[in-house]
């Protein structure tokens, strides 16, 4: 299991500046100091430098930046696939920092969703046992049909993904991903092998998921006009977060242009 | 070298292990192939040499009693090229040590003191009798070596009836004696049995023979008819009581020798085939995942300007690499086995040299015959680099199309998790089929190794527990009143004695004939009890034959058929005889009658030949000694003895054999159950990958990408076992040995222990998979497409 920490070392460190005011008052995700590098001598890479951040309860977070500058190393601490060469990051009071391999599993498992780019579904399930295999091992799933009725693909259970276009494979993968009503919902580059319109509905399907389940939800992209949906944008650059920018109105995906 | 050369070296080296299973496949076709032929070649290169060396005779003629003036006649018979006489007989020999009695047979010498014409000796030490000399002889070289006799020895051989002494001048190889037992027996018996050379005057006068000779051996001229030459020498003989002339080919030694060529020869083109083709069809499946692991670098290449055949070809060398890595794995081990398999026939096949000869067109030969295979295996994957479009090799591939058709949803009811491995096997039929089929194949392989000991027990149990009873088994010198078995019957320690008549006979059944021993038993005998193919006993008929059913089935003879027999004994009449009863055996063939019936055939009064005895174990070896003193025996055979050389001389082989193959068996299982793991990693590393991100442990994650193969192996195992079954019972029906009927019998055990390997090489093999699920990059399903 993963170390709960006493919430107060949490706050040890001041908190970054900008969080949202019609948030939780108190972050689910901190990262503190992070640091993480590749690489030795001269040839090593600095993919995070110092970072520090909060994200808050239900908050739909966009990281924008280009490649290189570290949003994918930081998505996959806060998701438990890597570990920060120093520094620390946390879940709400689990430390997720020097946790080993089999917490960081249960982690995954009990409280994370993952959309990723290229949807990875199993292509011998259907879109329905896509969404089943999860809820399999979900303390507290929907039904796959619920999952599916929430990205819009009620009229495609029982098609596997090669029978699936790619937007409708990626809105499998959302359901997929929200079928165990995840506490985190994390996704990269989500729309970065789609076209304009199938991107939006994947993206409304992500929003959607947000709003229902209630999911904090990180979405990664180097595609600026998606950041118009996110609550705070934070951008990236040279591994830290050069800029925070809360959005007064959230768009609709549909509102987006690019 | 060139940059597509050194990435084939790396790329070998970044699939090592399956490189190294793959090659060990390979090598162990290689191996068996080069292993049986370079075996077969030795021993019929050693065959051929010294048969010519020695003149080895074409034909035999035995005949009771011919006088010398009869040669010329024979050697006038159109056809013959040279035909010589001489005088034989059955002795005992009084050997000191020997806890059985010594059987032996005694061979005379030209009275010139020369080497015969046919059939010469070949000193190893010592040279031949002096012609003057009657107390002199060449023995054996099997004999010899068994007891360290050393020219200038003693021995003390009773020859029909009398004592005679002997000094050993020589010792020699023998052309007629390159398998050497006692008759009737398919076992080698060094220490039991003797062959003896002496001066044609002694051997004569010892079996009354002056001026005769009692067996006539010829050789054909080139282009001669043997059954023409057969026939002549059988019409000639008959008024001087011959017992039937026959060829080469029933030559006990010959025939022995002839036998196991045989199986050398099925066993040369057989087993490799098995081992190449399941090497295809690794090959086919780890190499059509590297060049689709491979497809943007092979665009990349053609888009560069490389034209298609050098990257076909750059593949090609690839699967080269791993034969070539086979086959110099598999031609030493090949030829290490070889000499070692040649090692095993020395103490059965005495020849004078027995060298190990190993052409060099054979690794060649080999080498070239795993890399035809192995390409034929892969031609379908070369075809698709020359086919791959520069552009198309870009885009990545698109997820594996699965859908539609009637196995689409398979597996319903079932959870998602099972449904992967299930519908993983069920949507690539073609290779799940020869998966099975290649783990399949490992357990008859063990099967194969293991089963002889099943075999050799259940051949025991039959023959000596069920159908022979006796403990001991004695020839008389020539056939005596029946009363002679009564006497025995007396002897201290005899606890019951049975009579038997027993007669040599040619069998006729249509074109087809044979010779055999037929012997008349006793109504109600006990220590001799034929068994039918249930293994009941079956009473002894009254007037008709009870017959071999293994001769029956080769001369196409039914219950109820009628038969010719020529009794090649006295005035060799011919009767038709009904065949009432089927009767099982397993070494040599049977044919029983009725020994009243048989007597009157004969128009002899109520007369034994032989005697079968149950003794007291305790004074049995005092019984041994007195039957030794005894005139009228020839010879004495103790089962107890017969049992021992039997396990002697089986258990060693069939322990190298049992260790072999399952060998054979663990790098089959291993090449298959491995590689299919390693392939199904690479095919769906990255989907497990995204399970693991997903939040599934690594282990339900090996157990999903595992099940598959689980599940292959457990279908693959009990058709395994039916497998082994049938191929044990197809590979002992087209063994066409007389000498030994060898039962497709398996043991529960051997099944067990068969099954146990074959589980245990997959077990291990997933084992070393599953420590790669482990190691799985998360990230890397987070970006990459494969």
């Amino acid at each position: 299991m993963l170390r709960r920490t006493p919430m107060t070392t949490a706050a040890d460190a001041a908190p970054p500046a900008g969080e949202p005011q019609a948030t939780g008052a108190t972050p689910v995700f901190v990262a503190r100091g992070l640091c993480k590098s590749y690489g030795s001598g001269d040839a090593t890479v600095h993919a995070l430098r110092d970072l520090d951040v909060d994200i808050w309860q239900g908050e739909f977070v966009v990281l924008l930046g280009p490649s290189g500058s570290g949003k994918s190393t930081l998505l996959n601490i806060l998701g438990g696939l890597d570990a920060p060469t120093s520094g620390r990051a946390a879940w709400r009071d689990h430390e997720l920092t020097g946790a080993d391999e089999a917490a960081l599993t249960a982690y995954r498992r009990d409280h994370v969703g993952f959309v990723f780019q290229f949807y990875n579904l199993i292509p011998s399930l259907t879109a329905r046992e896509n969404v089943e295999l999860v809820a399999e091992i979900a303390r507290d799933p929907m039904r796959a049909e619920e999952a599916l009725a929430l990205v819009g693909l009620s009229h495609r259970l029982d098609h596997f993904p090669g029978q699936l276009s790619g937007g409708e494979q990626q809105r499998v993968a959302v359901a997929r991903a929200i079928v165990k009503r995840p506490d985190a919902l994390l996704c990269d580059e989500p729309t970065g092998a789609l076209d304009v319109e199938t991107g939006k509905l994947v993206l409304s399907a992500i929003a959607r998921a947000n709003r229902e389940v209630g999911a904090t939800t990180v979405v990664i992209t180097h595609n600026a006009a998606i950041a118009g949906m996110a609550d705070r944008v934070l951008r990236m650059g040279g591994g830290r977060i050069v800029a925070i920018e809360a959005n007064a109105r959230r768009l609709a995906p549909e509102e987006l242009v690019w | 070298m060139s940059a597509l050369d050194r990435k084939l070296l790396r790329d070998v080296w970044a699939l090592r292990s399956q490189v190294l299973t793959i090659a060990l496949l390979i090598g162990a076709g290689v191996a068996v192939l080069v292993m049986s032929v370079s075996s077969f070649l030795s021993l019929r290169g050693a065959q051929q040499a010294f048969y010519a060396e020695s003149r080895f005779a074409e034909v035999y003629a035995e005949v009771k009693r011919a006088p010398s003036t009869m040669l010329a006649r024979i050697a006038e018979i159109p056809g013959v090229a040279v035909a010589e006489g001489r005088v034989g007989g059955e002795a005992r020999v009084d050997w000191p040590g020997a806890e059985v009695p010594v059987a032996a047979r005694v061979l005379s010498l030209p009275i010139s003191g020369e080497q015969p014409a046919l059939n010469r000796l070949r000193l190893i030490v010592g040279r031949l009798p002096e012609p003057t000399r009657h107390d002199e002889a060449v023995i054996h070289v099997a004999f010899a070596e068994a007891w360290q006799v050393r020219p200038g020895d003693e021995i003390a051989v009773i020859l029909n009836g009398r004592r005679q002494r002997f000094r050993i001048a020589g010792i020699a190889h023998s052309p007629e004696f390159v398998f050497t037992s006692r008759p009737g027996s398919p076992l080698p018996d060094d220490r039991g049995f003797l062959v003896l050379w002496a001066n044609e005057e002694a051997v004569a006068r010892a079996f009354d023979m002056q001026g005769a000779f009692g067996e006539a051996v010829l050789t054909l001229a080139p282009g001669a008819s043997e059954p023409a030459v057969i026939a002549e020498l059988d019409r000639l003989l008959l008024p001087w009581g011959g017992r039937g002339a026959y060829g080469r080919h029933d030559q006990p030694s010959h025939r022995f020798l002839e036998d196991e060529l045989a199986e050398q020869r099925t066993l040369a083109v057989t087993v490799p085939l098995v081992f190449f083709g399941i090497a295809a069809f690794l090959l086919n499946v780890v190499l059509g995942r590297m060049v689709e692991a491979q497809r943007e670098q092979v665009a990349a290449l053609k888009a560069l300007g490389y034209p298609s055949p050098p990257i076909a070809m750059h593949y090609a060398k690839f699967v080269a690499a791993i034969c070539l890595l086979g086959s110099a794995l598999g031609i030493g081990a090949g030829a290490w086995m070889g000499a070692g398999m040649l090692g095993n026939y020395r103490p059965f096949f005495r020849f004078p040299e027995l060298p190990y000869l190993l052409p060099t067109w054979l690794p060649v030969l080999a080498a070239a015959a795993s890399f035809a295979v192995a390409l034929v295996g892969v031609l379908d994957a070369l075809r698709r680099i020359l086919r791959l479009p520069a552009a198309e090799g870009l885009r990545p591939a698109r997820p594996a199309a699965f859908g539609g058709g009637p196995l689409g949803h398979l597996g319903r009811g079932l959870g998602a998790r099972a449904k992967i491995p299930l519908r993983g096997l069920l949507g690539r039929p073609l290779r799940t089929l020869l998966t099975v089929l290649g783990i399949a194949l490992a357990v008859p392989m063990v099967v194969l190794g293991l089963f002889w000991w099943d075999a050799m027990d259940s051949m025991v149990e039959l023959q000596f527990d069920r159908i022979e009873r006796g403990d001991a088994f004695v020839a008389l010198t020539d056939p005596r009143p029946s009363r002679a078995a009564r006497e025995m019957a007396r002897l201290p320690g005899v606890l019951a004695a049975e009579g038997q008549r027993i007669v040599p006979i040619r069998l006729r059944a249509a074109q087809r004939s044979r010779l055999l021993a037929l012997t008349g038993l006793p109504a109600g005998a006990e220590l001799r009890v034929p068994r039918d193919a249930n293994l009941r006993p079956v009473p002894i008929p009254h007037e008709g034959l009870a017959l071999s059913r293994r001769l029956a089935e080769r001369l196409g003879v039914r219950e109820g058929d009628t038969v010719q027999v020529e009794v090649l004994e006295g005035a060799r009449r011919v009767h038709d005889l009904p065949v009432d009863v089927l009767v099982e055996d397993i070494i040599g063939y049977t044919a029983l009658m009725e020994i009243g019936a048989l007597n009157r055939l004969m128009r002899e009064d109520d007369l034994v030949s032989h005697v079968a005895l149950r003794v007291d174990p305790l004074a049995a070896e005092a019984l041994w000694r007195q039957l030794a003193e005894r005139p009228r025996v020839a010879a004495t055979n103790v089962k107890a003895v017969w049992l021992r050389v039997f396990d002697e001389v089986i258990a060693g082989l069939v322990l190298t054999s049992a260790v072999t193959l399952t060998g054979f068996g663990v790098i089959i299982a291993v090449g298959v159950v491995y590689n299919s793991a390693r392939v199904a990693l690479q095919e769906r590393g990255w989907e497990m990958a995204s399970l693991r991100v997903l939040g599934f442990t690594r282990q339900e994650v090996s157990r999903i990408l595992l099940a598959e193969l689980a599940l292959a192996v457990l279908v693959a195992v009990p058709l395994g076992l039916v497998l082994a079954q049938w191929i044990v019972g197809l590979i002992l029906g087209a063994r066409d040995n007389e000498s030994f009927d060898v039962p497709a019998v398996i043991s529960t055990t051997t099944f067990a222990a068969a099954a146990l390997v074959v589980l245990g090489a997959a077990l291990a093999s997933a084992v070393v998979v599953r420590r790669r699920i482990d190691r799985l990059d998360l990230v890397a399903a987070l970006k990459a497409r494969d």
